[in-house]
């Protein structure tokens, strides 16, 4: 008998980033790298979990922007040819490695990336929907969803597009999952008063928001963040807790700086002599990290030490138990003042786990073995199956925040990128307009309201004005941005004067292809 | 370390002296929309920032596609208020040649030149209709004629506000050209107002020390890290430090 919940809530995302109109596209990347150092690692440790019967439950959102990549042909093709390209590395890294110090290290990376790659083709047939589905099925993973493309609901001016965002991603999610999600991660936990109705009209039952969005509630929530509040509407809301955050995250106290894990820093392709690594690298020449490195974080300044996988993977499982012994001893303590088994909600990005410390899998499997083993007064459950044991809650209306600095908006609204919401909000009052006037199109002109439709939703998403905000790669982001609109906003025009051009359309059709089945009358004025 | 201050001090002057002066100059100019890859306006944003944006000299430009145009103004008259935290709000606007027209036809032919334009700030906080007249209190900041949005610094959590662009005539008064919808700026502390049936747990509230709002800015520092990186998260708690 559990005395308290640990609740781990996964989401893994990246922007719709497909370029068939190019052989090579660097930020294709995002995801190719994504794939390797975090998706199947992280499916793979929880089908270790599985075959070793322990019955954890963790929540993993995953965007429908990534789940349109992961399920594309063309995107599948190409992270075939990566894999393959870095596996030839890896094998050269074997030879020249011969005899020092990183030959073990060498080894690793060949054996783990032929390893992954088997999971991706042969396991899960170049679909890691497919495992997603089946960790689903067997009940260890309850899997949500998360808007459209990302978009950051707060800042839209138009409910219909809230709706497009969630009603496009909860289709999506029906279609590969077949049922609509139970949860719903808000892009960037970006609350805002409303959201939580039209989550409503999709039959959600809950979403998360950061520590401040549930303990600043209208009401002053009884329990603090460690039971969800129900908004008046009576979707329920699970806030982040800081303290379980803190321990993965932080500078100073988390654990993926210590010195034994590996360094990110160092990477071969921007290590190694040009004329060796030019093969893996960016075909003009561009050097990009390859995801092999040698060395472990060692100490603070620049001097760096062989890693050693041995102890870091020790190092993995000594901070497992210690997140565990400290997350007991919250438990104990919370039990000592409620009168119900506490949840302790830790939200992160997927991403984080093995892509940005590179352990992160084997801790996260850890964690999740020792509370099964080790820790009696600890249980792993999900916000869904909370409800279900308590569906009483205290009502009170959430916080508008997010999880950004600082906690409310300025990462996406700020000077850097404040200038792309006057074509947003036009571009979603002119969709809003497009629908309502063509209820009953058909040919070229459904088709073209159709890609209106992607173009928007992709013009939205928040990664773009998250990437203007940090001054990198600010180019792609105003590119992206400004694509879209322009691809709507032509096809706007076109389709007023009923003279759509089919040739152009056809082309955004092929390039933009998410979403082949939207469904534009999500863009109807409501009534 | 006072002598690197003074000097980061220094340059930050220089910088922001500079900025003025090619703002001015610019303005002067008057965009005109002829570059070829950005906007006109957008470059001017970009030269509002008064830190330098790195722009990845060390990152070869990757991206080779050209960016396409698109307009700044839409022909539509609009006033658009947002929300960014507890204690600032922004506003963007577009003003049409036809509502500078009706102006003049409704003022006289010299009104509009002769007034100056003023962006009205109104707390409307449990004002149920708002009608231009009671509001709780309001703040005039002075814009010139050039400006086409404004980061309002409120410094009221829980509060509600609404906008009017308008313009003062020489005898003082005040034209609203056009009024934005209402935001509520968000709370930035833990409600006072209790639930009986649900009485707050002191302990718990206790124990939950030194919260941290939303990531820290570390990621942003992680992220500038070369190329390829995953943007991660895109916006994640804090990322450990381990930038050299």
């Amino acid at each position: 008998m559990a005395n308290g919940f640990l609740c781990f809530v996964l989401h893994a995302h990246l922007p719709f980033v497909r370029h068939p109109e190019y052989e090579y596209f660097l930020e294709e990347r995002w995801l190719f790298e994504a794939i390797t150092e975090t998706y199947v690692p992280l499916i793979e440790k929880f089908d270790e979990l599985v075959d070793e019967g322990i019955p954890f439950r963790l929540t993993f959102s995953v965007s429908p922007t990534l789940v349109s990549m992961l399920t594309d042909g063309l995107l599948q093709q190409r992270y075939l040819k990566y894999i393959d390209n870095l596996i030839e590395l890896a094998h050269k890294e074997t030879t020249r490695t011969s005899g020092t110090e990183f030959h073990p290290i060498a080894l690793m990376y060949r054996d783990r990336l032929l390893k992954i790659k088997h999971i991706y083709t042969d396991k899960y047939q170049f679909n890691l929907i497919n495992a997603l589905a089946k960790l689903k099925h067997l009940n260890r993973l309850e899997v949500i969803t998360c808007a459209a493309t990302h978009g950051f609901l707060p800042l839209m001016i138009h409910p219909e597009a809230i709706r497009a965002q969630i009603g496009v991603a909860v289709d999506i999610y029906n279609k590969h999952f077949g049922e609509t999600p139970v949860g719903f991660w808000l892009p960037e936990c970006a609350y805002s008063e409303g959201v939580d109705s039209i989550l409503k009209e999709f039959g959600i039952k809950y979403f998360l928001t950061d520590t401040h969005g549930v303990l600043f509630a209208s009401h002053r929530p009884k329990f603090g963040i460690y039971a969800p509040i129900y908004c008046p509407t009576g979707v329920a809301v699970f806030g982040r807790d800081m303290e379980s955050s803190k321990q993965v995250w932080s500078s100073n106290e988390g654990y993926p700086g210590d010195f034994d894990y590996r360094e990110y820093y160092r990477d071969i392709g921007h290590d190694l002599e040009y004329g060796y690594i030019q093969p893996h690298i960016h075909p003009d020449g561009i050097r990009v990290n390859t995801g092999l490195k040698y060395f472990r974080i060692t100490g603070k300044d620049n001097h760096k030490e062989p890693y050693n996988r041995e102890n870091a993977l020790r190092k993995a499982d000594i901070h497992a138990g210690n997140f565990l012994f400290n997350r007991e001893h919250q438990i104990k303590h919370l039990c000592s003042l409620m009168d119900r088994e506490p949840i302790i909600v830790a939200p992160y990005d997927a991403e984080l786990f093995g892509h940005w410390w590179f352990e992160g899998p084997e801790w996260l499997k850890s964690v999740l073995r020792k509370a099964y083993y080790d820790f009696d007064l600890i249980e792993t459950i999900t916000p869904g199956d909370y409800l279900k044991k308590y569906p009483c809650n205290q009502v009170a209306r959430p916080c508008p925040s997010t999880w950004g600095n600082k906690g409310y908006n300025e990462v996406w609204l700020c000077r850097e990128n404040d200038w792309i919401y006057r074509h947003l909000h036009i571009a979603a009052g002119r969709m809003i307009e497009l629908a309502s006037n063509h209820h009953h199109s058909g040919g070229l002109t459904e088709r073209a309201l159709k890609q209106a439709a992607r173009e928007l939703l992709l013009a939205q998403s928040s990664d773009w004005a998250f990437i203007m905000n940090t001054g990198t790669m600010v180019e792609y982001a105003i590119l992206r941005t400004k694509q879209h609109i322009h691809n709507f906003l032509a096809l706007y025009d076109q389709i007023k004067s009923n003279y759509i051009d089919a040739g152009m359309l056809a082309e955004l059709e092929n390039k933009n292809n998410i979403f082949p089945d939207i469904d534009i009358n999500y863009y109807n004025k409501a009534v | 370390m006072g002598v690197i201050f003074n000097l980061a001090v220094g340059v930050v002057l220089v910088l922001l002296l500079l900025t003025v002066i090619l703002w001015s100059a610019k303005i002067r100019r008057k965009p005109v929309q002829k570059k070829p890859q950005v906007p006109v306006f957008q470059e001017e944003l970009a030269e509002e920032v008064a830190f330098p944006v790195s722009q990845s000299d060390s990152a070869p430009k990757v991206s080779k596609q050209p960016i396409p145009e698109i307009p700044w103004h839409y022909g539509i008259d609009r006033l658009v208020l947002m929300v960014r935290d507890p204690n600032w709000i922004y506003a963007y606007w577009e003003i049409t040649a036809t509502k500078q027209e009706e102006f003049n036809e409704q003022f006289g032919p010299e009104a509009w030149s002769s007034s100056r334009p003023v962006l009205r700030v109104y707390d409307v906080t449990g004002v149920e209709y708002f009608n231009g007249n009671n509001a709780n209190d309001y703040l005039d900041i002075s814009i010139n004629d050039y400006t086409d949005s404004w980061h309002i610094e409120v410094a009221r959590p829980n509060s509600s506000f609404c906008v009017d662009v308008g313009r003062v005539m020489p005898d003082g008064r005040f034209i609203t050209i056009l009024r934005s919808n209402i935001v509520k700026t968000p709370s930035l502390s833990i409600s006072n107002l209790l639930d009986e049936e649900w009485m707050w747990i002191e302990g718990i509230y206790r124990s939950i020390t030194n919260l941290r709002m939303g990531s820290s800015p570390m990621i942003t520092e992680e992220t500038s890290q070369g190329l390829g990186i995953i943007p991660l998260g895109i916006s994640s708690p804090g990322m450990p430090d381990k930038k050299h």
